[in-house]
């Protein structure tokens, strides 16, 4: 399917989570073989709204409650996939990883590669990530860099209610296994208000939006600020600020991980010299030092300087002014900017 | 069955902590109405609160010294209350302040305090692993102590709690796995994540003794704590309780609660287990006054720790870098990574 | 002219077991001047931690918007207004 063209005039806008809503649903009526699995995603509609729904078209064959066992649902979600189906399987926080991380990066990311590509796995886990809402070390974390760091599965990360939409069902028609990250402060929940930006003009028709393609959010001349995710609102928000510096900032989202569009990066280094990437991960070991590097690697002579935006190497604390102080925000963006373009 | 002395410490905890719940909600919806916005007010991110839990935390922890340990999952006030936990620097953790259990970098789910051997995990199941290691230490010094942990009904479909049962059960460790079983995993109803109503059932496939409270009343468990502790302290290995409790409130102050029927609110009112528990005070001759008075030192205890930790400081911002090691590596790439915001 | 207007009502969807008076607006999903039939979901309201989509009445244009995202009404409170389009029955 073609991807669309952004339309000019619909009427209609969708938060983040109806938009992711309104994919899985219609990939559900095309193809008998998705189903969605997960913790509280049916009476609840998902603790941040990504099954609202669902449930009274679909009912709970389809949409199905599970155990708090997520080494056997995701792992369920692993086999039924192999056997054909496409199930959509739903890690309420990806902090909860760590109690069944051996079913993702050890059966859903490797199983493919290990068969020598005689088996395949064409599920979706999509998660919840972030923090800013002061819910402390084991449910704000945004581990970008640990999933995309495991090779085998294919990782996206929607910054707006159309991205969204493309991305799921390219994702839910994808043949690997796709980690589908949405954060919480984007979705538009009513308890969570969302920043200005992710609610979009979203088509009714579907589309997807391909992997490995980032989207230029903001064209400029000056410097290249990579990012993903909320932080593509926070460099926005900061690139309007920096217009009164007189500095121009190109934002470019990510959009997806795996496969990495660093040609685009590259390109806009070419153009700026000057490079920031932001991220909500921690800094060490992540997606800042992976763009940093692939850059350095195919054109060192590009980069004039960079620096990177990221959660300092500490667990995330809950009380506010703590919280405040270790994630980015677009203050911070605005400040590495200027540093680089000094 | 607790001498009474024993029932009016249990029932000044049980009432110490339904005050503490109701007023942490009030304190909680500051700045979040009309707007419910989960990241206002003095009390930010999610709240848990373990309104008509309260027997299940006394109950068992009457049986519990200091040197014992007890582990909880993301809803431990009442626990931590039965247990002794500092209530003024456990209130000023929930606010975020300074002077907090933890300086503000724990929260209302992460709350330790050593000096009773407390500690709380927000990840499901998690807090059974640490107290088989709690029980295990014990075991190797040769001293009495054992560890009780606490989890709810949703818990026990988690790798980490059947683990833990058949780790504790082979070692003969000394610990007690309590189960609240309030009916509820967020908004799915036992029936349906399992097809084993009575939860102490799971004991039976690791040979280890089993049992359930099925009336949320703080004497049954009591009595039932006291032969799970009693076994542990003795020497002779691990026991399950599980207990029936009710959730009064939404699985988080977030929680609309769609999905569960009004009728069963309205039911667990006639089943509150504070009056109920008034009526065996009164039983045993306690009378009207005395029970007046514990409630009034319960209220009074509440209000002292909520009033003292609203005037203490927020943490300096900085010390947001602090503690991640206790022993804290040197060198120019710790130096920035501690300066970098 | 009011006469030929209809309000979009808070009233009219307020949760039959809400003890509150007030609300505030989630998200409008729908611009002014935008063209809606009877039943789209213009803009999703809360009250009380509850989430409440809220209809068009008529197949109409969304002529005015007066509560915007994140203000704040009592029930009763107009959220907007829809002209109907000739012959909607209305």
């Amino acid at each position: 399917m073609a991807e669309a063209t952004e339309p000019e005039q619909t009427p209609r806008e969708l938060t983040m989570s109806r938009a992711m809503v309104e994919a899985i649903a219609t990939e559900m009526r095309d193809d008998e073989e998705v189903f969605v699995m997960g913790e509280d995603v049916a009476d609840y509609g998902g603790i941040f709204d990504s099954t609202e729904g669902l449930l009274e078209e679909f009912g709970h064959d389809r949409v199905m409650d599970v155990p708090i066992s997520e080494t056997s649902f995701v792992g369920a979600g692993v086999g039924a996939a192999q056997a054909g189906m496409r199930p959509i399987v739903e890690l309420m926080f990806a902090d909860f990883f760590g109690v069944c991380m051996d079913q993702i990066y050890n059966q859903m990311a490797k199983n493919t590669y290990m068969s020598g590509g005689a088996v395949n796995v064409p599920m979706v886990l999509m998660t919840a990530v972030g923090g800013g809402y002061n819910d402390a070390a084991q449910h704000s974390q945004t581990l970008y860099g640990t999933f995309a760091h495991l090779p085998g599965m294919k990782m996206v990360v929607p910054s707006t209610a159309r991205d969204a939409k493309g991305l799921m069902h390219a994702a839910v028609r994808d043949d690997d296994p796709v980690v589908y990250m949405f954060h919480k402060r984007l979705m538009g929940i009513g308890w969570m208000p969302a920043p200005d930006g992710p609610k979009r003009a979203v088509p009714e028709e579907p589309y997807t939006v391909p992997f490995g393609e980032a989207d230029v959010k903001r064209e400029g001349s000056d410097v290249t600020v990579v990012t993903l995710g909320l932080h593509v609102h926070r460099a926005l928000d900061a690139a309007a600020s920096l217009v009164d510096d007189g500095i121009d900032a190109e934002v470019i989202d990510l959009r997806t991980l795996v496969p990495l569009d660093a040609e685009t990066v590259l390109e806009s280094v070419r153009k700026t010299g000057h490079l920031v990437v932001v991220d909500e991960d921690y800094r060490s070991f992540g997606v800042t030092g992976e763009i940093v590097a692939s850059v350095a690697e195919s054109d060192l002579d590009a980069l004039e300087a960079v620096e990177r935006v990221a959660l300092p190497d500490v667990p995330i604390p809950y009380a506010r002014p703590l919280e405040d102080e270790v994630l980015p925000d677009a203050d911070d963006i605005e400040a590495a900017v200027e540093t680089v373009v000094e | 069955m607790p001498h009474s002395t024993e029932l009016e410490e249990m029932y000044g905890d049980m009432v110490t902590a339904r005050h503490y719940e109701e007023r942490l909600q009030e304190e909680y919806l500051e700045g979040k109405q009309p707007k419910f916005d989960i990241s206002a007010g003095p009390i930010p991110g999610e709240l848990h609160l373990a309104a008509g839990h309260e027997p299940a935390a006394v109950g068992v922890c009457q049986h519990l010294d200091d040197d014992d340990t007890v582990t909880a999952p993301h809803r431990p006030h009442h626990v931590a209350i039965a247990k002794g936990v500092d209530l003024k620097r456990m209130t000023a953790e929930i606010f975020g302040r300074e002077a907090g259990l933890s300086g503000g970098k724990g929260g209302h789910m992460h709350l330790f305090d050593p000096d009773v051997n407390f500690a709380c995990s927000g990840i499901i199941a998690e807090g059974c692993p640490p107290a088989v290691g709690a029980a295990m230490a014990a075991d190797k010094r040769n001293t009495d102590a054992v560890a009780v942990s606490y989890l709810g009904e949703g818990a026990l479909e988690q790798g980490g709690f059947l683990e833990s049962l058949n780790l504790a059960s082979v070692r003969d460790l000394p610990v007690v796995f309590v189960v609240e079983d309030n009916d509820w995993a967020i908004s799915m109803p036992k029936e349906r994540v399992t097809d084993v109503a009575d939860g102490s059932r799971r004991a039976d496939g690791f040979d280890m003794p089993g049992e359930r409270v099925d009336h949320n009343d703080p004497v049954a468990v009591y009595e039932a704590a006291e032969r799970a502790v009693g076994r542990a302290r003795a020497g002779n290995g691990p026991s399950l309780i599980e207990v029936q409790v009710h959730r009064r409130m939404g699985h988080f102050m977030g929680d609309a609660q769609g999905y569960r029927p009004d009728e069963e609110i309205e039911r667990l009112d006639r089943l509150d287990p504070i009056p109920r528990t008034e009526e065996r005070l009164r039983a045993e001759g306690i009378t009207d006054d005395r029970i007046e008075t514990l409630r009034e030192l319960a209220t009074d205890r509440v209000e002292e720790a909520i009033e003292w930790a609203k005037e203490q400081p927020k943490p300096a911002p900085g010390a947001a870098h602090d503690d991640v090691f206790v022993d804290s590596p040197a060198g120019p790439a710790a130096a920035e990574t501690g300066g970098d915001d | 002219m009011t006469g030929d207007r209809v309000a979009v009502d808070t009233a009219a969807v307020w949760p039959d077991d809400a003890d509150e008076e007030g609300g505030y607006v989630a998200n409008w999903f729908v611009r002014e001047g935008a063209t809606v039939e009877a039943g789209d979901v213009l803009c999703e309201i809360q009250v009380e931690k509850v989430s409440i989509d809220v209809t068009a009445p008529v197949d109409g244009e969304l002529v005015e918007v007066t509560l915007p995202d994140d203000a704040e009404f009592r029930r009763g409170d107009p959220l907007g207004y829809l002209r109907p389009t000739a012959g909607s029955g209305r």
